[in-house]
């Protein structure tokens, strides 16, 4: 560090400022002030929603301020980095001088010491130090920690102490949010994030990448074999659930029913529910039978596509109804049978009562309409996403160590008095929770002061 | 719904045991406050016998979920929290002058969830997860501190004045010392803030899981890290630059009200993807 005698260099003068707790103090609420005006402003809606709600002027000066995409701009990362550079200059400050206070502890209670400490005693006993020294010792192994001993011009030092781990707590912490940065750098750089939609049967091999107009390879194939939409009897949503297969190398690996709340993971590329919608194109279900009853087969017909029907003719469905004549969904269709004119009629849902009336060889029953479905997949690979984890987990275990653990330190000195009795003076500190940390000395203090006698 | 008969009976305790702290402090008398103290044990047993009853009550509609997903429930289950939260605190302090500035928080928000839609709703599939339980418990714990912490804040800054003045008479008069009191600021955030933490990071884990982004600076996410910010602030001015009393009674006042902003004004005021708030 700077050398006291010299003006400061430039490199000193930077660094003082990077470490200082006041440049802390005022990232952070700048950092909460900022982030305040991204939840006013909507962010990265399109420019024409903007320009309703502000002034051509307010609108130009907030685009050059980033201010509908802030979260991304350039003033605010720089603003993050500050923080972060602070949070880092602050521990390589801090943290070789905390490690050197813990690792050379200072075992002598010396007068300067004993005076600073608020909480002690002292008493005298007949007999020599070694006696007293090793009674001592056991008390505060037994109800503290065992001590550490030395000797020093005629004088026994006793040191003991808990909970050193919370000095570290602070640094923990400190380290957790530079880990969750490098976590987030690191997805940021190495993955990415899309959204495809694939109709039912049919299957993706790449996604578009969201903010940009890259495809992202997969590297293997994804097909929707099916969508379905669970409601509550209220017709609140309840599931939507998509039926995916995994195809790679020519072979279906992974198949899984996905949910929100519970996507499938191939390769580390995760594919989450995220919407659905019709891919438009009806399907009407036809049931074929013959006059007594036995069922012949069933037609999926999509609208006006010619279906032929084995030794009877083709059917084409052309036209629904939601409520035909009052009787309930109906579908209309024509039939060409071969050397007689085309024939037109409607298939009144679930009646095939009423086509019996024709009296034609085959009775059709017209069972719905299904609508061809597509599911929203959103595509994430995220390679940080575990480093995030780690920070988020180093994140609480430092608080807890720097909230709940307390460094708790007791000494004891035993000298050879005038009067050729043992002085003994007990001294304690807490790093923190000192109210509780009295209680404990008080007990601490009673014990010690009863062993031996 | 018997659930809500019961959240109503909570109200009326909770208010009753407002008034006898408050009429306790006016009238100088401990007894007063000690039976308030009785009224927010009953109300704890009514309230958390409420949550079961609802709890229960949505099994038997089909829906079965826990009951802290729309914006009546996060309500009762906010004042559930700074009721308990603050039993712990009057038994550990031994003093009951902080009901007088406590329970009205938990009164006044169940007065506001009576305003609001208290039937059972089912869950939508993106709140179908058991994130929801750890996301939502540990985020109210949190939300509970940083309440109890403003309101002893508030008592911090009326004792604090009349010190100053060196008068020790009237109500103000019994609150307890200065000193317990800003130490009571502090404590009830030391607590508050890990869980908060907790409660963020879990809500990143469950996006994560939804959607695949574990932060995407929607308002509530925003809002939950400015609250963050600022009792992190609170936490190194305090330690490294030793504001204590005044100064830091007033961030914990500004943490609380950016705690409400987190929890109501992002909801009622601004968009997200937290749905509750149009319950």
């Amino acid at each position: 560090m700077a050398d006291e005698k010299r003006t400061p260099s430039p490199i000193d003068r930077a660094w003082d400022f990077f470490i200082s707790v006041k440049l802390a103090i005022v990232t952070l609420i700048v950092l909460a002030v900022t982030s305040i005006l991204g939840t006013i402003i909507e962010q990265n809606q399109p420019p024409e929603k903007y320009h309703q709600i502000y002034e051509d002027w307010a609108f130009a000066l907030m685009d050059r301020l980033n201010l509908f995409d802030m979260y991304h701009s350039v003033w605010f990362l720089l603003l993050l980095v500050l923080f972060t550079v602070n949070l880092t200059c602050c521990t390589i400050d801090r943290f070789p001088r905390m490690l050197r206070v813990v690792r050379n502890p200072r075992t002598k209670l010396e007068g300067s010491l004993e005076k600073s400490l608020s909480l002690s005693d002292r008493w005298k006993r007949k007999g020599t130090l070694p006696e007293w020294a090793g009674k001592y010792a056991a008390a505060l192994s037994a109800s503290f920690a065992k001590p550490k001993v030395s000797e020093d011009g005629g004088e026994v030092h006793l040191y003991a102490e808990t909970g050193v781990a919370s000095r570290f707590g602070v640094y923990v912490t400190h380290l957790s949010i530079i880990i969750i940065f490098i976590g987030a750098i690191v997805g940021n750089v190495f993955g990415f994030k899309g959204n495809v939609n694939v109709p039912e049967g049919e299957a993706v091999t790449q996604v578009p990448v969201r903010g940009g107009t890259r495809m992202q390879d997969l590297g293997f194939t994804v097909r929707c074999n099916a969508f379905s939409l669970e409601t509550y009897p209220s017709g609140q949503p309840k599931a939507y659930k998509s039926d995916l297969s995994v195809i790679d190398g020519g072979r279906e690996v992974l198949r899984k029913t996905i949910v929100v709340n519970d996507p499938l993971q191939y390769k580390g590329i995760w594919f989450y529910q995220s919407s659905y919608g019709e891919a438009g194109g009806a399907t009407a279900h036809v049931a074929v039978a013959r006059k007594d009853g036995t069922p012949v087969r069933m037609l999926a017909l999509a609208a006006n596509e010619p279906v032929p029907v084995e030794g009877y003719g083709i059917i084409r469905g052309v036209n629904y109804e939601r409520n035909f004549q009052g009787s309930g969904p109906a579908l209309q269709v024509v039939v060409e049978k071969p050397g007689q004119p085309s024939a037109s009629f409607w298939l009144v849902q679930g009646r095939p009562d009423l086509d019996r009336r024709r009296a034609d060889s085959l009775v059709f029953t017209f069972g719905g309409l299904s609508s061809k479905m597509f599911t929203g997949l959103q595509v994430a690979k995220d390679p940080g996403v575990n480093i995030v984890w780690l920070g988020c987990a180093l994140m609480v275990i430092g608080l807890i160590m720097a909230f709940f653990l307390s460094h708790q330190r007791v000494w004891v000195r035993l000298a050879r008095g005038t009067d050729g009795r043992v002085e003994v003076v007990l001294a304690g500190s807490a790093s923190r929770n000192r109210i509780a940390f009295e209680k404990r000395f008080e007990k601490l203090q009673t014990g010690v002061k009863a062993a031996g006698q | 719904m018997s659930n809500v008969i019961l959240f109503n009976l909570t109200t009326f305790l909770f208010g009753v045991a407002s008034a006898l702290y408050l009429g306790a402090l006016y009238a100088r008398n401990d007894k007063i406050a000690g039976a308030g103290t009785w009224v927010c044990v009953l109300a704890a047993v009514v309230s958390t016998a409420a949550l079961g009853v609802r709890w229960y009550e949505s099994y038997q509609m089909g829906i079965g979920r826990i009951p802290v997903t729309n914006l009546y429930e996060s309500l009762v289950f906010f004042a559930w929290s700074v009721n308990l939260f603050y039993l712990v605190v009057e038994r550990k302090y031994r003093n009951r002058t902080f009901g007088a500035f406590v329970m009205p928080i938990a009164f006044f928000t169940m007065v506001f969830a009576v305003y609001n839609d208290s039937s059972i709703q089912p869950l939508v599939p993106a709140l179908q997860s058991y994130w929801l339980h750890a996301h939502v418990i540990t985020c109210f714990v949190g939300y509970a501190a940083f309440a109890v912490s403003a309101g002893v804040a508030v008592m911090y800054l009326l004792k604090a004045r009349q010190e100053n003045a060196k008068i020790s008479e009237g109500v103000v008069g019994l609150l307890p010392p200065t000193k317990t009191l800003d130490d009571l600021v502090y404590r009830a955030i030391i607590w508050g803030f890990p869980f908060l933490t907790v409660g963020i990071i879990t809500g990143a884990a469950w996006a994560n899981y939804a959607w695949g982004t574990y932060w995407s600076w929607d308002p509530k996410e925003t809002w939950s890290l400015i609250v963050w910010l600022v009792y992190a602030l609170f936490l190194h001015a305090r330690v490294t630059r030793g504001w204590h009393g005044r100064r830091a009674a007033i961030i914990s006042i500004v943490g609380f009200l950016a705690t409400i902003m987190c929890y109501l004004g992002v909801n009622l005021v601004l968009s997200g993807l937290h749905s509750y708030g149009g319950g």
